[in-house]
């Protein structure tokens, strides 16, 4: 209830005049966090290229579960689909331009999309969430078949793209891939924040709070929600093709539902149906998870156990979701 | 057509293994309405006292069930009533969020105290090695979890079905507030229905460890089985998880057998066509 | 966390870390997760050598920076070793238990001016993506081709394989398989299972029903074995005399106090056992039990990380602290030693290590707990599976 009296407080602001303003102001808050990350952290952009990917990958999950109101714990099967569709491209086809791999990488997540999303849409509730979990596991088990495609379990190894523009290649330093990563990761916030305050985007969160009435009203409620799978395919798949090109290995994990799992715990961390708060779940748990497993590489998980009930405790709705409904009171006090 | 009785049986022995270990989450999921991922923790705790009850202190395998479950209980409770109590009625999001972050303090508390070694139950001479059944044999112990099953499923119905109790947690479940209303203390409901579910989980965790052997990654390991296996079946519905937990056993054990290579496949194609046939559950009730 | 936290304040750019004081090395393995207790082996089988040993080469410290990796995930590999390389400053990349994650790095290795001592990932074609990798552990083609010599000596026909279906297991199949037939064996059948299974008893049946007389089967360590091999006793073919052939890995030291009785019999393949009657493993056993805590723990990849670090002592001798990764690497070319698993020596050409591979039979010791027998040898094996490769 909470969240959806935030989400319409949020939708109330978007439709005033100065939506643009706070899309811009997003758009510089993304960019200025990555600066910074830049600047304070020059000798980690691997693992920030990484937050990145994984970034785009929770995004495109917010999409379907925040605005859509699906639960799936296979959402790693669309990032895969991606990250193999621009390896496979690499290695077995030769397409090594970054932004070639990258498109092809968008376009196998919005098929793999289009295909789990036919299937998804065919169960409500928990079933639902079965039948994501059954989804990556065809898709894992699928990767691992074809390992003359995919090379199995040993992972897809020897993808080596071109350098960008012909001119910054993909170091050990990783300079060029995280510049790389947040201008898609920049284009797309922007992308996606049009799209959500879109109708086809309201749409979507209309079948959220009542699909009945949705489809009383004359739209086609699975036709939308395809159609947003499709969209949020694409997305994942730029994270996997991100992830691809700049690991130059793609791994079997990566369709895993370990990392479905995770991706949806980010999400919630940060709170479900805000852009910002899928980004903001991402950047902290995974920038803790760093932190606390370099301190003591053995017994990390029960202290990752623990943010997750305090958050559940203390920021029920999100890191984000709290953050803005505390403001939101303050601002109404005055 | 003895293979096919041989597989059967096997078939028969994991799927009732599965309902065991299961069934304590079908209370939770369907009766408490929450999606409790921390199911696996439960089992592996009860398997972890189990383990040292017979190992370390000696105890028989039969003190050492008791011993496990109650202990178990013991454990759950003020899990029950400082972080369960918080998210009956959240969203399901918040109670996944909740669940695998006790599931992994769990995991970390394990390896932490317990090492990362198998821990195993030894088993009374009993139920050790084969039996003949005429036409093949099979593991006793796995007689004894089909039996367990059997006991479990009737002991549960006439619980929820039978008994005065029952009703109450029905109706509890159904309206909290009317129930209330007319003088049934739901907190007592919710807190004596929690502990059957750990109760259960603990019990499975032992009963199912010859196939499913504790570990500290015991809880994330299975998880997903547990959770499908109780959702085809429909949540809360014992019936359904039996009949869900009977099909899935048959048709992974015959995957198995007639095409291992592809069994995981199989089983997940199955999954797939019976919650598109019964998008509820096999005999799960409409929400 | 002090030492971590130093270090990071200390890290300086890549290049000026020549004739630094410490010289640091990163190891990488699964110290958490479902396999947290193979990288504790790492970490036992380092401590042990530097407890045996010094931390000291020369006059230069030896600094250990351990990252967790659970599980297989080339991105997150890629990201620590790059961590390691450029904000901690790293002279050494050590550890990998999974090949996908070795495969990550190596792409790394040449810019970073890094060798990598690869303490257990198993796949052959590791060692052909950079030439600055070496590996002390084992492939499965090498642990897995003698058990086929070994089938052929006992009399064995017909034999029905059954294997885990991922990368490792499907090395094995081919391995023995391979070996087998030109031994002039015959495969009756190839089964591969999900490494999700967990009820094999519908496999069992399927080993009953191809007439075979012995079954060679992988698995990775760890539980599912343990099922694994009580459903093969429980289903009556241990009683049918089906002889249950493996490579070591399903009869790792840490797993026989689970799986007791059932593996009584059991032959396997591998490069290490624990109960390796020589002075050099005595002392070895001694110290690394120490480290690990529990000796129940204690496990092949010990060996793998103890003999890694003599490489990388070797290494940073030959250097004098300085970082010099082909200098490093054409330091330990032809090496040759006394490990406690026996004689070994890093192959010049391949880099990966040659060993005796050891048959041996579960047995059970006077103090009632099990361990692996070794009853024969087969000396100087190299990595068949590159040769298979070309």
């Amino acid at each position: 209830m909470a969240i959806q009296r935030a989400i319409a407080a949020e939708g109330k602001v978007d439709a005033g005049p100065n939506w643009l303003l706070r899309d811009l102001m997003g758009l510089a808050a993304v960019l200025a966090v990555a600066g910074i990350g830049y600047l304070l952290f020059p000798n980690n952009l691997a693992l920030l290229t990484r937050i990145t990917a994984i970034a785009l990958l929770v995004l495109s999950l917010d999409l379907v579960t925040g605005y859509c109101g699906i639960a799936t714990l296979g959402h790693a099967a669309l990032f895969g689909s991606g990250a193999y569709a621009a390896g496979i491209a690499a290695v077995h086809f030769d397409i090594t331009d970054p932004f070639a791999m990258a498109a092809v990488g968008a376009v196998g997540g919005a098929a793999a999309g289009l295909l789990a999303g036919a299937i998804m849409l065919r169960g409500r509730g928990l079933a639902q969430l079965v039948l994501s979990i059954a989804i990556v596991y065809l898709f894992h088990e699928t990767a691992n078949k074809a390992s003359n495609w995919t090379g199995g379990s040993d992972g897809l190894a020897g993808i080596s793209p071109d350098p960008v523009f012909g001119i910054f290649g993909f170091d050990l330093w990783g300079r060029t891939a995280y510049v790389f990563g947040i201008a898609i990761l920049a284009v797309v916030f922007v992308l996606l924040r049009l799209l959500v305050r879109s109708p086809f985007g309201m749409l979507c969160r209309g079948i959220r709070e009542d699909p009945v009435r949705v489809s009383a009203m004359g739209a086609s409620v699975n036709g939308t929600l395809l159609r947003m799978y499709a969209i949020s395919g694409a997305v994942a798949g730029l994270g996997g093709a991100l992830n691809a090109i700049s690991t130059q290995v793609v791994g079997l994990d990566s369709l895993s539902f370990t990392t479905s799992a995770e991706a949806l715990v980010m999400l919630v961390v940060g709170g479900t149906g805000s852009l910002f708060g899928a980004l903001v779940g991402t950047l902290t748990f995974m920038w803790f998870e760093d932190f606390v497993s370099a301190i003591n590489p053995f017994h990390w998980l029960t202290i990752i156990g623990a943010l997750l009930i305090a958050v559940v405790l203390f920021a029920p709705n999100g890191l984000y979701g709290t953050a803005t409904q505390l403001l939101h009171r303050v601002w109404n006090k005055r | 057509m003895q293979t096919v009785f041989s597989v059967g049986t096997d078939a028969l022995a994991y799927g009732m293994v599965l309902f065991v270990i299961s069934i304590g989450l079908s209370v939770t999921m369907g009766l408490m309405r929450v999606v409790n991922l921390a199911h696996g923790a439960f089992a592996m705790i009860g398997g972890y006292i189990a383990s040292y009850a017979t190992q370390i202190l000696g105890l028989g395998y039969g003190v050492a069930i008791l011993l496990a479950v109650v202990g178990t209980i013991l454990i759950a409770i003020p899990i029950e009533r400082f972080l369960f109590r918080r998210i009956y009625g959240a969203p399901e999001l918040t109670q996944v969020l909740m669940t695998i972050g006790l599931t992994f303090c769990v995991i970390g508390i394990a390896n932490y105290v317990f090492g990362p070694t198998l821990k195993t139950i030894p088993l009374p001479e009993t139920l050790r090695g084969p039996v003949d059944l005429g036409f093949r044999s099979i593991a006793a112990h796995k007689l004894f979890a089909i039996a367990c099953g059997i006991v479990v499923a009737g002991a549960l119905w006439v619980l929820i079905d039978k008994t005065s109790f029952g009703v109450k947690l029905r109706a509890s479940v159904d309206n909290a507030a009317m129930a209330a209303s007319l003088g049934v203390r739901t907190k007592i409901v919710y807190a004596v229905s929690s502990a059957v579910a750990v109760g259960l989980a603990a019990f499975g965790g032992i009963v199912g460890a010859e196939l499913l052997p504790i570990e500290p990654y015991y809880a994330l390991r299975y998880m997903v089985t547990f959770l499908v296996v109780v959702s085809v079946g429909g949540a809360g519905s014992i019936p359904g998880a039996l009949v869900a937990c009977l099909v899935l056993g048959a048709i992974d054990t015959t995957g198995r057998y007639l095409v291992p290579e592809y069994g995981e496949f199989f089983f997940y194609l199955a999954v797939i066509a019976i919650v598109c046939v019964f998008p509820n559950g096999i005999l799960g009730r409409r929400s | 966390m002090k030492k971590i936290l130093l270090s990071a304040v200390a890290a300086v750019a890549l290049c000026s870390s020549a004739f630094a004081d410490t010289v640091k090395v990163g190891v990488v393995g699964p110290f958490s997760g479902p396999f947290a207790i193979q990288g504790k082996n790492f970490k036992a089988g380092i401590d042990a050598y530097m407890a045996l040993n010094g931390s000291k080469v020369g006059d230069d410290d030896i600094e250990i920076i351990y990252r967790d990796l659970p599980q297989a995930d080339p991105a997150q590999s890629k990201a620590l070793a790059q961590e390691l390389v450029v904000k901690e400053g790293v002279q050494y990349l050590a550890g990998f238990y999974f090949t996908p994650d070795a495969m990550a790095v190596t792409p790394l290795l040449e810019q970073a001016n890094v060798p990598l001592v690869i303490m257990n990932a198993a796949t052959s074609a590791i060692v052909t993506k950079s030439p600055y990798v070496v590996r002390t552990s084992f492939t499965l083609w090498q642990t897995s081709a003698p058990m086929a010599k070994v089938a052929k000596e006992r009399g064995v026909k017909k034999v029905i394989t059954v294997v885990s279906d991922y990368g490792p297991g499907v090395d094995s199949e081919a391995a023995f398989t391979t070996t087998f037939k030109a031994e002039g064996g015959e495969i009756v059948d190839s089964i591969r299972m999900p490494l999700s299974t967990n009820d094999f008893s519908p496999i069992m049946q399927r080993v009953k029903d191809s007439g075979a007389d012995a079954v060679f089967a992988f698995l990775p360590s760890g539980p599912t074995t343990l099922g694994f091999v009580k459903s093969y006793n429980d289903n009556g073919l241990k009683g049918a005399g089906i002889q249950l052939l493996a490579p070591g890995d399903l009869t790792q030291e840490s797993d026989l106090p689970a799986l007791g009785d059932s593996a009584l019999g059991m032959l396997t393949t591998f490069h290490y056992a624990i109960s390796h009657d020589s002075p050099e493993n005595k002392t070895f056993v001694e110290a690394a039990r120490k480290a690990i805590g529990n000796p129940a723990e204690l496990s092949f990849p010990s060996v793998g990380a103890y003999d890694g670090m003599h490489v990388i002592y070797k290494m940073i001798e030959a250097t004098g602290g300085e970082q010099n990764a082909q200098k490093a690497v054409d330091a330990v070319k032809g090496m040759a030693w006394e490990s406690p698993r026996g004689p070994v020596s890093i192959d010049g050409e391949t880099r990966h290590i040659t060993q005796n591979i050891y048959l041996r039979e579960v047995a059970k010791a006077d103090d009632g707990t099990y361990y692996n027998k070794e009853i024969a040898t087969f000396e100087k094996q190299g990595d068949p599976g590159l040769a298979a490769a070309k």
